[in-house]
Parts: structure tokens; C-alpha cells; sequence
């Protein structure tokens, strides 16, 4: 999924306060995952954003929604006729569903109330890990399903450096070194061969080649 | 006049070499690396340049190369994949090449977060194998990466680190191997401290017949102090420095420390000498350059100048 | 001298096993302090939620208690640990938009069970540190 954080209270509260009306919109599908902006989240931001107002005798308007989605048209437009009530949206989407929802509504401000982080699995309750780095170009196979562009820190192909200690990453203690990983389930899977190849460089291309990127399917196209 | 590798030439008509390696400064001042070559010449074959090492902004291994060789030394022009694209890295093998500068040791580089530019992109467009890959291409059928012909084929003796003391350690010599694949043409190790594991890597490196596809040099930093023998044992990721030479630097008075380090360093390389598959040692006393003469002649590894 | 005395609303989230009578026992202190009280029985302290503490501050609450069971004796195991976790991130949140944490207190019951809530309530509220209504109270 699509992970992200709360921004921290102040920052949202000085982004709200040019308005007096919010609608207060998550998101049900990663975020709701991550725990960081579906109904649950939605609830404790707005009681939280709607005290403070109170205590700041500043005046705040809040009505909170969350719909399924906020980067699909369909379910966007669930907010057509009541988003006018409104002078701004706080959207818990990741970046994704706030810059879709602005897309149909261009003329009110859709403030983003997280910071959108990484592509990940939950890997246990209240524990994302970050594995995809959306290259473009899987070549998960031939490193026994571990990638050495998101989880190496220098995106090494030919792996380790000569920085990996124990098992662990130089950069940080507390991340296993993604080469030694790879290694140890290549040889567990008698498949420690493949290393003998020279991998060239890779085609950047693929993820950053022409701005940002597209996929067209035309079979599926109105 | 065509400049040619001394490096290359040592080993190839099978002596041992002797390598030293020097930072540039923090500065502009070209003085800096000028007087540590100035220091260096006479005792060694060849001289690496670090590139921007730890992550830290120095004067440009490119430039501090360029000046050594004005002094009359041969540069071993150290490239990091972590602060250049391809482009920029291929035009840099050029650019060296054209300077008179005719060794290269191919390196990943340590991560940006180390250094005092922590909030700089890590570029690691290519990895250090791909860059031996690159530039042996460059050279011997004069095609960058994508196969476009070049003018003129840079003329350059390509090498690479290996680290004996990092794990996991049974794949430390499929890694060589790797790097020999690639096109590395000569070895510098980490340095040295656990002889045993060393010999051990050593026996693998020969039962693999590495040791005849590549000139391997044994890395050797003198150790000035117990503490900074404590500090790299903790501190520093992929060094392995037994309890016993620890121990060893204790057991001598402060005043005297400097001294039982260069005695180590002596007893090192003469170990490494009796080793088959050693063809030199690669001297890495940072900020102690003054020692390397001291470390030269007392390991019997002068002359230098070999007519070759 | 007049000493105004300050009548505090609060609100007691509870675990229902440290009470198996808490239906009787609750109304004597409800009876006797009326709207200013008001008791949430959890099926497990385990299951309260950070946005609970929130809409109670928010409805006036001047003090939140949860009151936990003992240590290692959470009859599903690791509920209490849980709801520690999940009160000290909603404090962190009350404390962001200026609520003074204190507000929002974890008691961990003390053995054996079971106990009365109407007098767990009574000592929490004579021992309570904070003797004035919060902000939103007054408003």
C-alpha cells in the first residue's frame, strides 16, 4: 500500500486557519491501512482540530466524511453538492487522492493533511516497511524476491558493499543489509548461480525517464 | 610523451608493489596535496586519491590527481558511483585519461548520511561493478554504455577494494570474483589486522585461481593509538581488529603506541610479502603520511624507482 | 475565608472485568454527582480507542480516567498493555493543541480483584491532580 503520517497539529492547524468551514475527507483504503487517515483518524483529527479552535476562540466548522477511495472519479464525485458548503478540504489521502480530488474540484483548496511516505507492506500491527520503489522494471526473481533497489541503500545490483557488517546495513544498524538477505535466501533456494552474473546498469529510464508517468490501456478506455 | 602506468608496470614485470593513499583537503589550497605527494615520492609506485570520502566535501580527487601528477608521482584516481550519473562518470574516465592520469580504482562509496552533506541525493546510478564493467569497455573496445564509438579509447590500469573482513564472509570471494569478471585488473584491500582471516580469504582466493587473474595488494594502516584501535573496532563498519592487538597497544605506554603500530605494520607486510598471490601492499595512513617513508624502508621495500 | 470549590466533570472509561457488579455499584456515585460524572464500562480496556479520550475532552470532560487491570491480569492478555500504549498517544495529541496531559490519566488497578468502581472513583478523585477545569470546560 500507499503509506503516510499525520503532519504534526500545528502544521495542520496554521494550514485550516484561513477557513472557518473544513470538510474533513479520509480515505478508506491505504491510509485506513497505515492507519493514518481513514474514518477512525478522520474522527481524532477533527475533535482534536475542532478543541483547539474552541480554546483559540477561533471559529471552525467541521463535518467529517471518509469515502472509499479519493483517487478514483467515481468516488470523488460522492463529494459533488456538498463539497460548495464548504470553504476548504482537509484531505487525509496520500498525495495521490488529494491532488485527484483538487483535479474535480479545482476551485476549493484541498489541503493535504499527511505526508505521503513510501510503498510497503504491513509488515505487523503498527509496523510498515517500505519495499517497492515502483522502478518500473521488476527484476524481483532474480534476487530471491528481495529488492535490492528499495531495501540496499546504494541500489546496488552486484551487492554487498563492503560496508555490510553482520548481517546489517552501514547506514543504519537497525536495517538489515538487503544483499545479505538476498544472498542467504539465494543459497537457501540453491539458486546462488544467479550471482555469478554480471548485472549492467539499469534503465532509470523507466521510472524518471520523461517527467511523470503514464499507463494507457485503451481496452479499458470508454 | 606517453605516460604510462608505474603501477601497471611493477606488476607486470613482477615486483612488489607499493601503493600509499592521500586525502585532498577541505579547501581550495592546492599546497595541501601537494606537500603530502611531495612526502610520498620516492617510496611508492602509485598514489590514491580519495573521492569525497566519508561523504565529506574535499578538493575533487579529479583535481588532487591532476596536481600529483604535476609533481611527478602516478595517481590512482579513485571514482565513488555516489555522487555521479554515468554521464558524468564516463566523461570523468575521459577527462582523467586526457590529464595523464592512468589508474582508477572503481569504489560504491560510503552513504551520504555519513558525511556533512547528509541531505544530499546518493546518486548510485551504476554500482562500483558496473563501473569496472564501464570503464574496461572504455578502454579496450572504446564503446561508452549503449555501445556509441568513442574518438579515442582512454588509456587507463583499472582496479578495485575488495573487503576480506566484511560478511557475510563466505561470499567475500565470490564477490572478487565478481569484480575479476568485471574487468578488475588489480585489488586493493581493507587493511589489515586479523592475519588468520586474511590467510583464510587467501586460501579461498587461491583455490578459486584468482590470485593469477588479478594483482592483489594487502591493505596496511598503522595504528597510532589503543584508542584508535578501539575507535575503528566500534566505529567503523567492516574492519576487524582482534582483542590481542588491542591489547597489544595497551600494554605499551601512550608515548610508545606510535611506534608498536608501525611495528605491527612491519610484521604485517612482512607476512604479507611470504604470501602467495600478494603483489604489494597499499599503504593507507591517512593523516599520518610522514609515516610512509618510516613504513617503506623499514619493511625492505626500497628502492622504488625500478626501471621497469 | 472562602474557598470556592471547583466541581470538575469527569469521565471514567473502565475495564468491565475489575467490576463485575459496576451496573449497581456506579449508581451510587452517579446519584450523587449527576451530569459531572459519567462511566464508559469496556469489555476490555484493550478496545478504547485514542478518539474516545478525544470526543470526551471534546463533549467538556475536565478529567479522563482509564482504569486498567493489574499487570499480567488482563483476561485476554495483553489488552491493558495495549490501552497504556494507546492512552500515552492520545495524550501526546492533547498536548499538541495545548490540553494538559495530566487531564488524561491510566490508573493499572492494584490486586486482587475484584474491586468496587464507586470507590476506585472516589480515591482517583481525591487523589487528582488537577484541580481546575480545563480550558474547554470554562468556555
Amino acid at each position: 500500500m500507499i503509506t503516510a503520517e499525520r503532519k504534526p497539529l500545528d502544521e495542520i492547524i496554521a494550514m485550516i486557519s484561513p477557513y472557518k468551514k473544513v470538510l474533513v475527507a479520509g480515505c478508506g483504503s491505504c491510509v485506513a491501512e497505515c492507519v493514518a487517515g481513514g474514518e477512525k483518524e478522520v474522527g481524532l483529527l477533527a475533535s482534536a482540530l475542532r478543541m483547539d479552535a474552541r480554546m483559540t476562540t477561533r471559529e471552525l466548522e467541521t463535518r467529517e466524511i471518509t469515502l472509499e477511495r479519493q483517487c478514483v472519479y467515481e468516488f470523488i464525485d460522492q463529494l459533488t453538492g456538498l463539497i460548495d458548503q464548504y470553504d476548504a478540504v482537509l484531505s487525509l489521502a496520500c498525495g495521490a487522492g488529494v491532488q485527484a480530488v483538487a483535479e474535480v474540484f479545482p476551485n476549493i483548496p484541498i489541503l493535504p493533511a499527511l505526508n505521503t511516505s513510501f510503498l510497503g507492506q504491513t509488515k505487523e500491527a503498527g509496523l510498515w516497511l517500505e519495499n517497492c520503489r515502483g522502478c518500473g522494471d521488476c527484476r524481483l526473481h532474480l534476487f530471491a524476491d528481495i529488492c535490492p533497489v528499495t531495501r540496499c541503500a546504494k541500489q546496488i545490483f552486484n551487492g554487498p558493499c563492503g560496508g555490510s557488517q553482520e548481517g546489517q546495513c552501514e547506514v543504519n544498524p537497525d536495517t538489515p543489509c538487503a544483499w545479505d538477505l538476498i544472498i542467504t535466501r539465494l543459497e537457501e533456494r540453491g539458486q546462488l548461480d544467479l550471482l555469478e552474473e554480471v548485472y549492467a546498469p539499469a534503465d532509470w529510464s523507466k521510472k524518471q525517464g520523461a517527467g511523470p508517468r503514464k499507463i494507457i490501456r485503451e481496452d479499458q478506455q470508454n | 610523451m606517453k605516460t604510462e602506468s608505474q603501477l601497471k608496470k611493477v606488476l607486470a614485470a613482477g615486483h612488489f608493489a607499493v601503493t600509499a593513499e592521500c586525502g585532498p583537503p577541505k579547501g581550495a589550497d592546492p599546497e595541501a596535496i601537494v606537500k603530502k605527494g611531495r612526502i610520498l615520492k620516492g617510496f611508492v609506485d602509485s598514489v590514491n586519491v580519495t573521492d569525497n570520502q566519508t561523504g565529506v566535501v574535499r578538493l575533487s580527487s579529479l583535481a588532487a590527481c591532476v596536481l600529483l601528477r604535476q609533481e611527478g608521482l602516478d595517481p590512482v584516481f579513485q571514482m565513488v558511483v555516489r555522487d555521479r550519473n554515468r554521464i558524468a562518470l564516463q566523461s570523468d574516465i575521459l577527462g582523467a585519461s586526457a590529464l595523464g592520469i592512468r589508474n582508477i580504482l572503481c569504489l560504491s562509496g560510503d552513504h551520504q548520511s555519513f558525511g556533512n552533506q547528509a541531505q544530499a541525493l546518493g546518486v548510485f546510478d551504476l554500482d562500483s561493478i558496473q563501473l569496472i564493467q564501464t570503464a574496461r569497455r572504455m578502454r579496450d573496445e572504446a564503446q561508452i554504455i549503449g555501445g556509441e564509438v568513442l574518438t579515442s579509447p582512454p588509456e587507463l590500469f583499472v582496479g578495485a577494494a575488495a573487503n576480506p573482513f566484511a560478511d557475510p564472509f563466505f561470499y567475500r570471494v565470490i564477490r572478487l570474483a565478481k569484480k575479476v569478471k568485471a574487468g578488475a585488473e588489480f585489488i586493493q584491500t581493507q587493511c589489515i589486522y586479523n592475519m588468520d582471516r586474511f590467510k583464510d580469504w587467501m586460501t579461498q582466493v587461491r583455490d578459486r585461481g584468482l590470485h593469477e587473474k588479478v594483482h592483489i595488494l594487502g591493505g596496511i594502516t598503522p595504528l597510532k593509538s589503543a584508542r584508535m584501535a578501539e575507535y575503528m573496532k566500534k566505529q567503523v563498519a567492516g574492519m576487524d581488529i582482534p582483542e590481542a592487538l588491542i591489547s597489544r597497544m595497551k600494554s605499551v605506554s601512550p608515548k610508545e603506541q606510535r611506534k608498536e603500530g608501525l611495528k605491527i605494520s612491519i610484521e604485517t607486510i612482512r607476512a604479507l610479502k611470504e604470501m602467495e598471490g600478494i603483489h604489494g601492499i597499499h599503504i593507507m595512513a591517512i593523516e599520518w603520511e610522514e609515516a610512509v617513508p618510516q613504513i617503506v624502508e623499514e619493511a625492505g621495500l626500497l628502492p622504488r624507482s625500478i626501471n621497469v | 475565608m472562602n474557598k470556592e470549590k471547583i466541581e470538575l466533570t469527569v469521565a471514567v472509561f473502565f475495564c468491565q472485568q475489575l467490576d463485575p457488579d459496576q451496573d449497581g455499584n456506579r449508581r451510587v456515585i452517579e446519584k450523587e454527582l449527576g451530569p459531572r460524572i459519567k462511566f464508559f464500562p469496556l469489555p476490555c480496556s484493550g478496545r478504547i480507542e485514542p478518539l474516545h479520550f478525544l470526543r470526551a475532552f471534546e463533549s467538556g470532560a475536565d478529567l479522563v480516567f482509564l482504569i486498567t487491570c493489574p499487570e499480567k491480569a488482563c483476561r485476554y492478555q495483553q489488552g491493558n498493555v495495549r490501552a497504556g500504549k494507546r492512552i500515552a498517544y492520545a495524550q501526546k495529541l492533547i498536548e499538541e493543541i495545548g490540553l494538559d496531559p495530566e487531564r488524561l490519566k491510566l490508573i493499572m488497578a492494584s490486586p486482587p480483584l475484584p474491586k468496587r468502581i464507586d470507590l476506585l472513583t472516589r480515591d482517583l478523585l481525591a487523589e487528582a491532580p488537577i484541580k481546575g477545569h480545563s480550558l474547554l470546560g470554562r468556555l
